[in-house]
């Protein structure tokens, strides 16, 4: 089975929606229901993962606290902050602007 | 606000980085864990699963590094990575450490010093409301009192009343007595009296320039009304703290000022000293109570007595032109007003000529920047110099090091490092040298700056209070410097030291062509430095013999053994015109004279450098003689005996003088030979003031010619009277002694107070001293600049000899072929001072010019002197020659005494 890649800029949106979605969730929890949500067609190479969690903790739109998993196991859960909130709004309203501006484009012909 | 939340996020981050990157670690494993558990469950073996595991997640090194990179640290880790190292590293080389920090630290230090004085002196703005708006009338460069027609320095009060009146351009006018009343008062009832430094000021004084009360109240218009009748007193925040140990039941509180009492009504704002730099009073007193405080100056409502300064406040929008046009009409309207009627047709014409110039005092008045500006602001060059020759000193010494390192430099740069990363690390080096020398820098300044501070003082027991403590200006002066020093010295260095040829320098450390070209580099600062040091050398040359000049100047009196102080008579409750005054100055003089080990005392306005009351003279039958005032000074009968000063012709005063008979003079071989020009003046008579003046008088002896001001001024015409016919306040008293000047100072003070208990007796001191004050300034300038001389020769010496121990160690192979192939010890020898003797004749040939362009700069602080001439540049050449041979030497011997063997087996 062929996987795409994610398109490029939209692995914040991607990680906010998630997080509005699911609540409290741990890193390999946010990949696996992001591969889940996209019926196994997207593909986050996993490890992009983190740093972008460290740069949303800095921007403010998500907070960690550590926390156990089902498996007894310490993880760090991330939560949106009402920032987080503000910001899923505008990339989803920016991701949609581009989404439909590459729509026209190719249905131009 | 988003980015200080974000700020002090990535701060924490910072702070806490360690434990964020443990957190992270355990994050990267869990997942990892997951995955692979989620496959084991899929039945797939442990390794495999792992493995696959991994593989999906990425390269968690640059995971970890791409997070690290987001927290935004990275530039300042690798900063404080490069200050451990470059710590490390300096310290492994701890002399030349040393030797750097210690250049650094006194070119630093010097250029801080200077600035703080520079700063304080010229620079700052004085601590009151908008600064810049305050104008004076005149340049402020006078002070004293006036009788003079049409003065436009010193203003009279009734002048001050109608130009605040009539302008229309000032929003506020106030104005002060140009001199401080050094008073000695009693305070809060308290026995003693102390001196207390008094300042007279208008009550718009402190409205106008916008300085709030800290306790009380400041002094108003009120306080100014009407003459005599306002005894209040505001004192100083400073004066609070330390005589009255800032007790705040100070409101109420009484001064005694002379046989006024005046009641404490304010304290001034902390930073409040003052319009005056330079001059710190302890307590203001309105105008109105001119006449209460000693030495009880005259002239609340007389307007031929100018003796305040006039300054204004600027309103929103005048400008200077508009100011001094306003203040220049209603110049003439007030003069005319107060004197119209009685001016001749030449006196009008004198009047329409008149012009008075508006100056900004937005830094404030000073008497000590007409005396130092032009010092400092040379001297500040001089240190410019200094740390120039200390840069060039670093650069070499890091020139040098950066090629023994040639090799790390390789070895670092062949691993990968880039080469920007390398001058990054090597200015970081530089960074921290000039930081060490920085913060010694500020060390020796401060102390430097109490040393100065004490040095330019004009008395022994009290500083001038001027403030140059560590502030921030200074700070920041200083930090810029240090940057500066660190980016000039060191760039140069670091590239050099990165631009290698790689296989040569791995090769052995020492590539050809780099050595070379370092070594004209190194030259080349060499022969800067020389050039540098021969200005220096020159200049201070030239202050130190034109400093020899004016001390063996006679001052036409016998400076030695002579004991002076000052009686405070008007504190001690004296008036100008009270009849007990005479007796007074005679029982003290008589008193005094009678004492063992005292040859003659006397009384007198003046003895020297102590301001001067000028007046014109008029010789019947003499053409009236323009500009050319005489300066008065009332004495005592042994007078002259006392100072030494030779009769010329006729006699001095006697105790035939007496108020009751002839009024009688004594002048000057000048006066004699300006007024009287044909035959002797003994017996001829002269108007002290114009020919309707009272005061006649008869001419009696002729004296030699003395020095009245300074001991540079061309020379005088002085007359002398007696102050039995002349009642005077005379503060000078001054005793011809022999023996030991603290057991005769002790008998004196105790002969006057047998006198007079009450009489306060102030700067005890010798005739010499108070000369030697008076070139405080030129010697001030004379030891600084032979300072930084030598300090600059002393750098560029260290420089020499680096250099060539250095050249040496390059050349032992070459040397040692020479050696090899005939050539004598003391032709090696020669190699090596040839070098030097080449590097000194550039630097002179460089320096010559400059020094001869800087004499002209320095010539109007030169006395007998006319700038830089062949002597001065001879010498300073001379010892410039010596001191770098004598640098040289030591390598110079060492190349001579290389073992042969050792030397070609070398590489």
């Amino acid at each position: 089975m062929s996987r795409d890649e994610i398109p490029p800029g939209t692995l914040y949106l991607l990680i906010l929606k998630t997080l509005a979605l699911g609540g409290e969730l741990h890193g390999f929890e946010i990949a696996s229901a992001i591969q889940r949500g996209s019926e196994d067609v997207l593909r986050v190479e996993e490890g992009s993962l983190y740093p972008a969690l460290q740069r949303m903790l800095i921007k403010g739109w998500v907070v960690a606290e550590w926390g156990t998993t089902a498996g007894n196991r310490r993880a760090r859960y991330y939560k949106l902050t009402a920032d987080g909130r503000k910001q899923l709004e505008v990339e989803m309203s920016q991701f949609e602007r581009v989404m439909g501006a590459i729509r026209r484009v190719i249905q131009m012909a | 606000m988003a980015w200080t939340g974000e700020l002090a996020r990535r701060l924490r981050m910072f702070f806490q980085r360690k434990r964020f990157q443990e957190e992270l670690e355990e994050e990267i494993r869990l997942h990892v864990y997951l995955r692979q558990q989620e496959r084991v469950d899929a039945n797939v073996p442990v390794a495999f699963a792992h493995s696959a595991a991994l593989r999906r997640f990425g390269n968690p090194t640059r995971i970890k590094e791409e997070s690290y990179m987001s927290w935004g640290w990275h530039w300042l880790e690798s900063f404080l990575e490069d200050v451990r190292y470059g710590t490390r590293s300096l310290w492994r080389s701890k002399g030349l450490t040393a030797v750097a920090i210690l250049s650094l630290g006194f070119g630093i230090g010097a250029n801080t010093a200077i600035f703080s004085f520079l700063d304080a002196v010229m620079l700052r703005s004085l601590p009151v409301k908008d600064p810049a708006q305050l104008v004076l009338l005149g340049k402020g460069e006078v002070q004293g009192i006036t009788d003079s027609l049409n003065p436009t320095e010193l203003y009279s009060y009734p002048f001050y009343r109608e130009m605040q009146k009539q302008n229309e351009v000032f929003s506020g006018v106030a104005t002060m007595l140009s001199m401080m009343n050094d008073v000695h008062g009693t305070v809060d009832g308290r026995g003693e009296t102390e001196l207390m430094h008094v300042q007279l000021v208008s009550g718009t004084y402190f409205p106008m320039l916008g300085v709030p009360a800290y306790l009380g109240r400041t002094l108003t218009d009120e306080d100014d009304h009407s003459e005599g009748n306002h005894p209040v007193a505001v004192v100083s925040y400073k004066w609070w703290q330390q005589r009255l140990a800032q007790d705040s039941a100070v409101l109420g509180k009484k001064v005694k000022l002379g046989d006024t009492t005046f009641e404490i009504v304010g304290v001034t704002a902390p930073e409040f000293f003052g319009t005056k730099v330079g001059e710190a009073p302890d307590v203001w007193v309105p105008l109105s109570m001119m006449t209460s405080v000693p030495p009880l100056v005259q002239g609340y409502k007389d307007y031929s007595a100018s003796s305040l300064y006039l300054m204004g406040r600027l309103k929103p929008g005048v400008t200077m032109e508009q100011a001094t046009g306003n203040v220049n009409l209603l110049y003439q309207r007030i003069q005319l007003g107060f004197e119209g009627s009685k001016l001749n047709r030449k006196q009008r014409v004198e009047l329409e000529k008149t012009y008075v110039p508006l100056s900004s005092i937005a830094t404030g008045l000073s008497s000590l920047r007409g005396q130092f500006s032009e010092p400092l602001r040379i001297l500040m060059v001089l240190v410019v110099l200094v740390l120039l020759i200390a840069c060039a000193n670093v650069a070499n010494l890091l020139l040098a090091r950066s090629t023994a390192r040639a090799r790390e430099f390789a070895v670092r740069q062949a691993l990968g490092a880039r080469r920007l990363r390398l001058v990054r690390q090597l200015l970081t080096e530089s960074l921290l040298l000039a930081f060490g020398g920085g913060a010694l820098g500020i060390a020796l300044a401060w102390g430097a700056n109490r040393l100065l501070l004490r040095m330019i003082s004009a008395s022994a027991t009290e500083t001038v209070p001027l403030d140059v403590s560590l502030n921030p200006r200074m700070l920041l002066f200083t930090f810029g410097v240090t940057v500066f020093t660190a980016i000039f010295f060191g760039t140069l260095p670091a590239l050099r030291a990165t631009g290698l040829e790689l296989t040569d320098a791995l090769k052995d450390g020492r590539g050809t062509s780099s050595t070379t070209s370092t070594g004209i580099i190194s030259k080349i600062l060499i022969v800067m430095q020389v050039a540098f040091s021969l200005v220096l050398l020159v200049g201070s040359g030239l202050f130190l013999r034109s400093l020899i000049h004016l001390a063996d100047v006679d001052p036409g009196f016998n400076k030695e053994d002579v004991l002076r102080l000052q009686t405070d008579v008007s504190s001690a409750g004296y008036k100008v015109d009270d009849p007990r005054l005479t007796a007074l100055y005679q029982q003290v003089e008589e008193r005094v004279s009678g004492l063992h080990g005292v040859v003659a005392a006397s009384y007198s306005s003046f003895t020297f450098h102590e301001g001067s009351w000028n007046g014109s003279i008029t010789v019947p039958g003499m053409p009236e003689v323009k500009d050319q005032n005489v300066r008065h000074n009332v004495i005592g009968n042994g007078y002259f005996k006392t100072m030494q000063i030779p009769l010329v012709a006729g006699r001095t005063f006697g105790p035939q003088d007496t108020a009751t008979s002839q009024k009688v003079a004594v002048i000057s071989e000048s006066t004699a030979r300006t007024r009287f020009p044909a035959g002797s003046p003994v017996g001829r008579h002269y108007h002290i003031g114009g020919m309707g003046s009272p005061w006649d008088m008869e001419v009696i002896g002729v004296v030699k010619d003395v020095k009245y001001g300074s001991l540079d001024e061309k020379p005088v015409q002085i007359d002398y009277v007696s102050y039995a016919q002349r009642e005077h306040l005379l503060n000078d008293f001054e005793v011809r002694y022999t023996g030991d000047f603290g057991v005769v100072s002790t008998a004196v003070q105790q002969a006057i107070h047998s006198v007079d208990r009450t009489l306060p007796i102030t700067r005890v001191t010798t005739l010499d001293e108070q000369v030697s004050r008076s070139i405080t300034q030129q010697k001030t300038v004379a030891q600084l600049s032979t300072c930084f001389g030598l300090l600059a020769v002393f750098l560029s010496s260290v420089g020499i000899y680096g250099l060539m121990s250095y050249a040496v160690s390059l050349r032992t192979n070459e040397i040692g072929i020479r050696m090899a192939l005939g050539a004598a010890r003391s032709n090696v020898r020669w190699l090596v001072m040839r070098e030097i003797v080449l590097l000194v004749t550039f630097g002179v040939a460089l320096g010559v010019p400059v020094t001869l362009a800087g004499g002209r700069l320095i010539a109007n602080l030169l006395f007998g002197l006319k700038g830089a001439d062949a002597t001065s540049i001879l010498t300073a050449v001379g010892m410039l020659l010596v001191v770098a041979v004598v640098a040289g030497f030591l390598p110079a011997r060492r190349a001579s005494s290389i073992d042969l063997m050792r030397a070609l087996r070398y590489e």
